[in-house]
């Protein structure tokens, strides 16, 4: 009798059912779902577990609100929460439930704050009475996710869920972005709370405050030193995608006539074919980029942070020049590279506010200088590459046949690796935010649920995700969740049988000694199959634009392998603790 | 090898403590003594963490660092010349009937350091100054076999004219010159 009791309770939602209409008093869970949806989210990524289920009941009731899609493993939600942020600039939120859960978000996690995407993660608890008990499915969240979080907060009471969550969002978004996590207790998913359920933005904190505007010495400090360059040299990073910066950023250097260069994740902030983009800097980037880092007399870094990846021997990179550096985070002001100009601020409103500042001018002789380098790698490396001689498929053609094909203006979301960098290499940015990876922490298996996640931002874009076959096969489940959310991402896989870029190394850097990184790979397009993904293996060079087209003409998911060269390398190469300017091309 | 102490303003939340030790672990910084209480102001700790180091810049970072924990309000690093700063110091002494008898004259004037309860074998004896004061203490007490010492943390207090209030509510960040 008493079980049968709790039956129907629980189907009906475990306390005592408040429905939406009659909203006094609702408990923790409904509490947090109605936040969700006061914070304007219409995507959840998630996975439900016992101390998560009461959210997941309360879940249930607004699902005309909310959109959920199950993945298939909690990293995967975390990647495809970033992959959202990405692409929209909102925040990516996760749902998952306590200790493994929670431990499978975690490399989402600090992916996530190495590359300042905005992100919530709502994990459930176990009941605050079993706390510190080792208790079933605890763990100290609190205690791991503090070093890769923005902010971590713990729940024990269900009248805190509105209070919490709207700062949650508050923190994740503003400022410098990054990941958020709320563990929540599961007696306070169950509780009523005790207060009607009110929810406010937060928009201030006592003890945090971005600042948004420069100040003015700085901004006129950084003026000087633009309008004295003779070899001014801007550099933009992630900063000016997370402002939105991209036109204020071309009006800048056109007025000022500089040559810009991208860091890996921000590229796609300007058009490749605007005069003024010189390339890519740091270890697989251009030529010249590179090698006149080290001859430029001023860096405007925008948004940037002097990554080891770009930066190669600090001893010997850009010895000459001056430095304004400009970046929403004081913390990186300083940390790799001494600014002689810091300017504290917000990539766009600082750009905005320098404009007036700088003289028009005209850098003609300096900008041709890439131009002598871009002749050399044009013909050493990115002709061969394109059309090569080879009989198998290389990257690079793949690459920028598809990026002919999708005219420069689709979602490309790399994995991490050779792909990766031939991804950035060969396709042709035309529209700003296109090209999602994990640049900091290098996250194999990122992009299959990162491009879900874009598409689910971005539904009206074509997105692209290539992958090798090594990362494939780390989040390879999520073919379950794109083919039941039916999203119609286009998945590329560059499949050399290798974990190519150790290969590389180990090539290079280890007299060819391959430990451990050739694959034995199953069939992967019986794999998509069996998902009910529809794909096809590209082995013959006469077969590419057939194949490329055939995935880009799908309305739904598709999977496209392509059979490429076993042993090809990226380049041009900074080898670590190489410098800049002593970049190889072979 | 410098002295550094760090001040560090905090709302009084559980984890706060961790939140701030892992700055210094993960750049493998050794605190040297820690004290945290609440300050004149409700909700609000004081964190006072002593390190030493051989570059400035590197605790420059660290105080930026710090400054990004999101309850933190405002942390600021000195030098001993800008702050008045002590530790308490705690000896348990061994007077054993027959040995040889304390003297208190010494202790307490030249040593300014107090009786704080006897027993029949040993005492306890409080010393506030700072780290040197308290070493040459021990010195001097060694003799008579210490069968207990501790010392707690240092408190400092900036000698500049600025109160805490003055950094808050707004606690703007100041690019560190």
């Amino acid at each position: 009798m008493g079980f049968n009791e709790n039956q129907t309770a629980t189907i009906q939602g475990s306390e005592p059912v408040v429905s939406v209409a009659k909203p006094e008093l609702i408990n923790g869970s409904h509490a947090v779902i109605q936040s969700l949806i006061a914070e304007g989210v219409k995507t959840i990524f998630g996975y439900p577990g016992g101390a998560i289920m009461p959210v997941y009941d309360a879940i249930y009731d607004y699902q005309d609100q909310v959109n959920h899609i199950l993945v298939r493993h909690e990293q995967g939600a975390a990647h495809a929460a970033e992959g959202f942020a990405r692409i929209t600039g909102e925040v990516g939120v996760c749902l998952v439930t306590s200790g493994p859960g929670a431990t499978n978000l975690v490399t989402g996690i600090a992916d996530a704050i190495i590359d300042s995407t905005p992100m919530v993660c709502i994990i459930g608890q176990v009941a605050s009475h079993l706390l510190g008990t080792d208790a079933f499915q605890e763990t100290d969240v609190m205690g791991i996710t503090i070093p890769i979080t923005k902010w971590n907060y713990q729940v024990t009471n269900a009248d805190e869920i509105p209070d919490i969550i709207a700062k949650a969002f508050y923190i994740a978004k503003s400022g410098r972005p990054g990941p958020v996590l709320i563990d929540i207790t599961k007696d306070a998913q169950q509780k009523l709370m005790t207060k009607p359920f009110v929810h406010k933005k937060v928009e201030t904190l006592l003890s945090y405050h971005p600042r948004m505007a420069p100040k003015d010495e700085q901004l006129a400090a950084a003026a000087k030193l633009i309008n004295q360059a003779k070899r001014p040299f801007l550099f933009v990073g992630h900063g000016v995608q997370i402002a939105g910066a991209e036109q204020e950023l071309i009006r800048f250097v056109e007025k000022a006539d500089i040559p810009v260069a991208s860091t890996l994740l921000g590229l796609s902030s300007m058009s490749v074919d605007h005069p003024n983009y010189v390339g890519w800097l740091g270890m697989h980037g251009n030529y010249g980029t590179n090698v006149l880092t080290n001859q430029c007399d001023l860096i405007i870094a925008v948004g940037m942070r002097f990554d080891d990846r770009v930066t190669g021997d600090l001893s010997r990179y850009a010895k000459q020049a001056k430095i304004v550096h400009i970046e929403i985070d004081p913390a990186e002001i300083d940390k790799i590279m001494k600014a002689d100009a810091p300017v504290v601020g917000d990539a766009k409103i600082a750009l905005e506010l320098l404009l007036p500042l700088v003289n028009e001018n005209n850098h003609e002789a300096w900008k041709a200088e890439f131009k002598k380098y871009d002749v050399i790698e044009d013909e050493k490396i990115t002709q061969p590459e394109l059309a090569p001689t080879t009989e198998k498929i290389k990257m690079a053609e793949v690459i920028r046949t598809l990026s002919d094909k999708t005219k420069g203006e689709a979602v490309i979301v790399a994995d991490v690796g050779q792909h990766q960098m031939m991804a950035a290499r060969y396709y042709q940015f035309k529209k700003p935010s296109s090209y999602i990876t994990s640049g900091g922490l290098g996250t194999m298996g990122y992009a299959l649920p990162a491009s879900f996640g874009a598409k689910v931002g971005a539904p009206d874009r074509e997105v692209v995700a290539i992958i090798g076959d090594g990362c494939f096969q780390m989040t390879i489940q999520e073919l379950g969740t794109i083919a039941q959310s039916g999203l119609p991402v286009k998945i590329i896989i560059l499949n050399n049988n290798f974990l190519g870029m150790v290969r590389q190394w180990q090539q290079l850097f280890h007299q060819k000694r391959y430990s451990f990184v050739e694959l034995q790979n199953p069939d992967f397009i019986t794999i998509a199959k069996g998902f009910g993904i529809d794909g096809h293996t590209c082995a013959k060079r006469e077969d590419l634009h057939a194949s490329l087209d055939t995935m880009l003409a799908s309305d739904k998911p598709y999977l496209l392998e392509v059979l490429v060269e076993k042993e090809e390398n990226v380049f041009p190469m900074v080898p670590t603790g190489a410098c800049v300017a002593d970049i190889r091309l072979e | 090898m410098t002295s550094y102490t760090i001040c560090v303003f905090t709302e009084n939340t559980i984890g706060i403590l961790n939140k701030i030790t892992t700055i210094f672990t993960r750049r493998r910084i050794n605190i040297e003594s820690l004290t945290v209480s609440e300050t004149e102001r409700k909700g609000i700790s004081r964190f006072t963490i002593v390190i030493r180091s051989e570059s400035r810049d590197a605790v420059e970072k660290l105080v930026r660092q710090i400054r990004k924990i999101i309850e933190v309000l405002a942390v600021f690093g000195y030098l001993n010349e800008d702050i008045a700063y002590n530790e308490i110091a705690l000896f348990k002494v061994s007077t054993p009937i027959g040995a040889k008898p304390l003297d208190i004259e010494t202790i307490n004037k030249t040593y300014k350091a107090w009786v704080v309860y006897w027993h029949l074998t040993y005492v306890i004896i409080q010393k506030t100054g700072t780290e040197e004061e308290i070493f040459e203490f021990f010195d001097y007490i060694k003799p008579h076999e210490i069968l207990e010492f501790v010392r707690s943390g240092r408190v400092a207090v900036s000698k500049s004219p600025q109160t805490l209030v003055d950094y808050l509510p707004e606690a703007e960040w100041e690019y560190y010159q």
